[in-house]
C-alpha cells in the first residue's frame, strides 16, 4: 500500500473492522443460536440481515438528503463529496435490501417479487439514486454537477417517508414494522448486533467513499501542468 | 397447507452469502479506488 494511503486516517478501517467482527458474531448467533420462528421456521433468520440493512439504508438516504441540503445552503463542495458517498452506499444497501427481500419472499409469499407498495417504493428510490449517480458522470463542471445532483437527491428523498409509511397507508403484502412489543426477546440479540454491524460498515464505507470523492475533486479542479507553470512564471 | 414454512436453509444461506460477498467486494473496490486517486494526485503534483 502506498505510504500516502497508509498515512490517511485509520478511522474508517477501524469502523469497518468493528463492523465485520460484529457481523460475524451477529450472523453466527442468528444462524446457529437463535431458535427458528414458529410460522416462518428457518427462513425467519433472514430477518437478522434484512431488517438491519433496511434501517441502515434509511439512514444512508437521510445522510445523502442532509448533505444535499447542506450543499445547497452553503455551497461547499465537501458536502457534495459526502452526498456522493451517501448516494453510492445507499444504492448498495437498497440493492441488498431488494435481493434479501426477494429471497425471503419466495418461500413465504411464493413469488420472488410483487408490486407491493413497500417493495415498489424501495425500487423507485434505488433507481432514482442510480439515475443521480449516472447523471453525475455526464456533468464535467463540479459546481453544476453538485447543484443538479443535490436538487435531484432532495426530490428523490421524498420517497423515503412513502417507503416507511407504505405498510401503514396501504393494505400491503409486506408486514408492518416490528417493534420491541411485537418481537420476542429471543430474537433481539442477533437483530441488534447486526444492526450495529451494518451501521459501522456503512459509516466506514461512507467515510472512505467521501475521501475518494474529495480526492477526485481536488485532482479535477487542480490546474493543468502548463497553466500551473505559467501561473508560477507570472507570480 | 399448515401455514408453517418448512426447510428453507438454502434461502437463508443465499441471503447471508450475497450480503457478505456484496459488502466485501464493495469494500475492496473502495480501497482500490482510494489507492488510484491517491496515486493520481501524486502523479499530478509531480507533473506540476
Amino acid at each position: 500500500m502506498p505510504e500516502t494511503v497508509r498515512s490517511l486516517s485509520r478511522t474508517p478501517f477501524v469502523l469497518i473492522g468493528i463492523g465485520v467482527a460484529l457481523f460475524l458474531f451477529g450472523s453466527y448467533w442468528g444462524l446457529f443460536i437463535s431458535p427458528p420462528e414458529r410460522f416462518m421456521g428457518e427462513v425467519q433468520r433472514i430477518m437478522y440481515v434484512h431488517v438491519p440493512t433496511a434501517w441502515n439504508w434509511m439512514l444512508a438516504v437521510l445522510f445523502a438528503f442532509f448533505c444535499a441540503i447542506a450543499f445547497l445552503f452553503r455551497g461547499d463542495l465537501k458536502w457534495d463529496a459526502r452526498m456522493d458517498a451517501g448516494l453510492e452506499v445507499g444504492s448498495l444497501l437498497a440493492f441488498l435490501l431488494c435481493v434479501q427481500g426477494s429471497i425471503w419472499a419466495k418461500p413465504t409469499w411464493g413469488v420472488w417479487w410483487d408490486w407491493d407498495p413497500r417493495l415498489t417504493s424501495v425500487a423507485v428510490l434505488l433507481f432514482a439514486f442510480l439515475g443521480i449517480i449516472a447523471l453525475r458522470r455526464f456533468v464535467d463542471d463540479p459546481t453544476k454537477r453538485a447543484i443538479w445532483s443535490s436538487v435531484a437527491t432532495v426530490i428523490a428523498s421524498v420517497d423515503l417517508p412513502i417507503v416507511y409509511f407504505s405498510v401503514k397507508w396501504w393494505n400491503s403484502l409486506h408486514q408492518q414494522q416490528s417493534t420491541p412489543e411485537t418481537v420476542s426477546s429471543v430474537f433481539y440479540i442477533p437483530l441488534r448486533v447486526n444492526a450495529f454491524a451494518i451501521f459501522f460498515l456503512m459509516i466506514g464505507f461512507i467515510m472512505l467513499r467521501s475521501r475518494i470523492a474529495a480526492l477526485r475533486l481536488t485532482n479535477e479542479v487542480a490546474p493543468p501542468p502548463l497553466m500551473a507553470e505559467q501561473a508560477g512564471e507570472m507570480a | 397447507m399448515t401455514g408453517v414454512v418448512t426447510g428453507g436453509w438454502e434461502f437463508v444461506w443465499a441471503a447471508y452469502g450475497i450480503t457478505a460477498v456484496a459488502l466485501f467486494v464493495y469494500g475492496v473496490t473502495l480501497v482500490t479506488r482510494l489507492r488510484e486517486e491517491v496515486s493520481r494526485g501524486l502523479r499530478e503534483r509531480q507533473r506540476q
